[in-house]
């Protein structure tokens, strides 16, 4: 059983001008420790991508199945419910809530999860430890860089022991070294967690570390390099 | 965590908040001091027509008040007010024999209710004797002495000294005439009521009307306003041939007045209310508007609706709550301090007392307002984040993740 199977997905946005196929008839399994990147020159739909296999959007046609459940038979709130209890989410920036401190962001998801005090302060800070911030647990987002906020995004998103993660363009707003620290975590997380995780780039030295490759290109899967089927 | 947020939230644009919470603050603040001030008012007025005559519980004959004539006394008078006397929270009672007359002077004359008192028990019961301006209060030893209104006295063009004759009818329906010396000049905050009360000792009134002792009306004073509805529950069954009734009855007017300060009050928060309504939620759909990436953020990581729609509450009514609060003591504590030095509305004395209130006011405002009060805010907070939070939960994440 693949963790994530995409069947016939597309999704169609009707503009007033003409339909966009942001995501052409996709098909794709994607296996547990995967470390996939979803690759394609801008607009070839890898947001959308991502949105789909997150319950974020709607496709228009086909299905998104993690570990074999139609996730299209979810009503609203047990959708949400879903991607709180299965999906780790890392943005491109903004990810984090301005008035909390690291510690404070890491620990509002499992509060969502209704963990308990102690399990959240404990968990948390292990994680803080784990993306190299342990000395910034008390700092607000303003105070920390843009890679140190993105550990801090992904510390989040492991917090709530998801099936995957998924990151759209992690690295984008990170300068080339930063960016490469920040995978070197990932992969790290991915060996130490035999976390999944799917991101999305467009850049070639992030491309280089993963271990699969999807490109897409106009909505469609043009290559997939290095997965294990 | 998550009330921790909404407070954090809160504090995010110091300046918008500032704004909104110094409105309410200060809403409150001027609605709250013009209610106490109206409720003090109302409360004036009420106890100063108890002390000056109406007293907590009056007994009369039945149909008395429709038919005031001398026969309609009341049976056994003495006796039923010697047993009030003894009744558990009774603190005093007075025997009063009440005849109209016709009061004359060298120049004019005016009509006039003779009150009969036996002034010790008088002065237990009202505050008449307190408000002599001019003379005693029967404690000189002339013939057939008489205390009269302030109003009545310029009427009249008398003084304090002057000689008055009153001519009322006799039980028997004869007319009697007799002088009376003005030993005392009193002035309350009803110049209606100084022009035609005048009071003399019961004794020389018998003695004038050839009559046995008879009285009309027993006003009677309980321990306190609170303890007044038991009392009147042992007075009306045990005297239920008789008129029992409370000041309220008595003067439906001065109850209804007082009342309605209380509506007015309630109206004017209302009001203040409404008005601020709006201005929170314009303060706290910004608030969303502002934050629309963060809001998909959450609801892309796993926080439910009713989550977020409690979260956008809760700010809202901490937001609303901590200008109510400011509000409450501010008002509070000014309250506090004018209902100490009491407010001197002596400028607007003659309207004032037409409404025989007294001109130095102590505005109050009973616990139960601000208990309602408090209510009302969080309830228009609630009601202010509706659209709000409405407007949150109804966020797209895909779309509003994609916005920068
Ligand atoms: N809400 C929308 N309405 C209409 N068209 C849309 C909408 N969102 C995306 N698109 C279109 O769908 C296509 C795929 O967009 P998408 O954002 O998924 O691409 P992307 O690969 O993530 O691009 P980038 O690398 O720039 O982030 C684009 O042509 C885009 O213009
Ligand atoms: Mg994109």
């Amino acid at each position: 059983m693949p963790l994530i199977e995409l069947k016939n997905l597309s999704k169609t946005y009707n503009t007033t001008a003409f339909p966009v196929h942001a995501v052409n008839n996709v098909n794709l399994k994607i296996e547990k420790k995967e470390f996939t990147a979803i690759v394609g020159p801008s607009g070839s739909g890898k947001t959308t991508l991502l949105n789909l296999i997150g319950g974020l959007d709607k496709p228009t046609g086909g299905s998104v199945f993690v570990e074999d459940r139609d996730i299209a038979t979810l009503k609203s709130n047990e959708l949400i419910d879903f991607r709180l209890h299965h999906i780790g989410f890392v943005f491109q920036a903004y990810n984090l809530i301005p008035v909390f401190t690291a510690k404070e962001n890491v620990e509002f998801i499992m509060l969502l999860q209704g963990i308990s005090k102690t399990e959240r302060d404990k968990k948390a800070i292990e994680l803080l430890n784990a993306v190299g911030l342990g000395e910034r647990i008390d700092s607000r987002p303003s105070q920390l860089s843009g890679g140190q906020q993105q550990r801090v995004a992904v510390a989040r998103a492991l917090a709530s022991r998801p099936n995957f993660v998924l990151a759209d363009e992690p690295t984008a707003n990170l300068d080339s070294h930063t960016a490469e620290s920040l995978l070197d975590l990932m992969e790290q997380l991915n060996k130490d967690y035999e976390m999944t995780f799917v991101f999305s780039t467009h850049d070639p030295r992030v491309i280089k570390r993963a271990h699969r490759v999807v490109t897409l290109e106009d909505g469609a899967i043009k290559f997939d390099v290095g997965g294990k089927n | 965590m998550i009330a921790s947020l909404a407070w954090k939230n809160i504090w995010r644009n110091k300046k918008r908040s500032l704004i909104i919470i110094l409105a309410t603050a200060l809403g409150l603040w001027g609605c709250l001091l013009a209610g106490a001030i109206w409720m003090g008012w109302g409360e004036s007025m009420v106890d100063t027509a108890i002390d000056r005559d109406l007293s907590n519980i009056q007994i009369h004959k039945k149909g008395y008040t429709q038919n005031n004539e001398i026969v309609n006394f009341i049976p056994n008078g003495f006796r039923i007010l010697k047993e009030t006397q003894s009744i558990a929270g009774v603190k005093a009672v007075s025997g009063r024999t009440l005849v109209e007359a016709m009061a004359a002077s060298p120049t004019s004359t005016f009509g006039v209710k003779i009150v009969g008192i036996i002034p010790a028990q008088a002065k237990k019961v009202t505050d008449i004797y307190n408000r002599l301006i001019e003379g005693n209060y029967f404690t000189g030893n002339g013939r057939n002495p008489i205390v009269i209104g302030k109003k009545l006295a310029t009427r009249l063009g008398l003084k304090l000294h002057s000689k008055i004759v009153l001519s009322f009818q006799g039980l028997d329906g004869s007319l009697n005439y007799a002088a009376f010396r003005i030993v005392g000049i009193y002035k309350t905050e009803s110049s209606l009521f100084d022009q035609s009360n005048v009071f003399m000792q019961q004794a020389d009134l018998f003695r004038l009307l050839s009559s046995k002792p008879i009285i009309h009306e027993i006003a009677i004073r309980t321990e306190s306003a609170r303890i007044m509805p038991q009392v009147y529950d042992v007075l009306k069954p045990k005297y239920s041939h008789l008129a029992v009734q409370t000041w309220e009855e008595l003067a439906p007017e001065v109850a209804f007045t007082s009342a309605a300060m209380e509506s007015f009050t309630y109206i004017f928060l209302g009001i203040i209310l409404f008005a601020l309504l709006f201005g929170i939620t314009n303060t706290m759909l910004m608030a969303v508007m502002e934050r629309v990436r963060e809001l998909g953020v959450l609801i892309a990581v796993g926080m439910k609706k009713g989550k977020i729609f409690a979260m956008i509450l809760l700010e809202t009514i901490l937001l609303s709550i901590t200008g109510g609060i400011a509000g409450i003591v501010i008002g509070g504590l000014s309250i506090a301090y004018f209902s100490h030095t009491g407010i001197d509305l002596s400028a607007l004395a003659s309207s004032m007392e037409t409404f025989g209130a007294s001109t130095l006011l102590h505005p109050f405002l009973p616990l139960d307002m601000y208990i309602a009060l408090t209510v009302m805010i969080v309830i228009t907070a609630s009601i202010s984040a509706v659209l709000p939070a409405w407007k949150a939960v109804h966020i797209q994440p895909s779309a509003a993740i994609r916005t920068y």
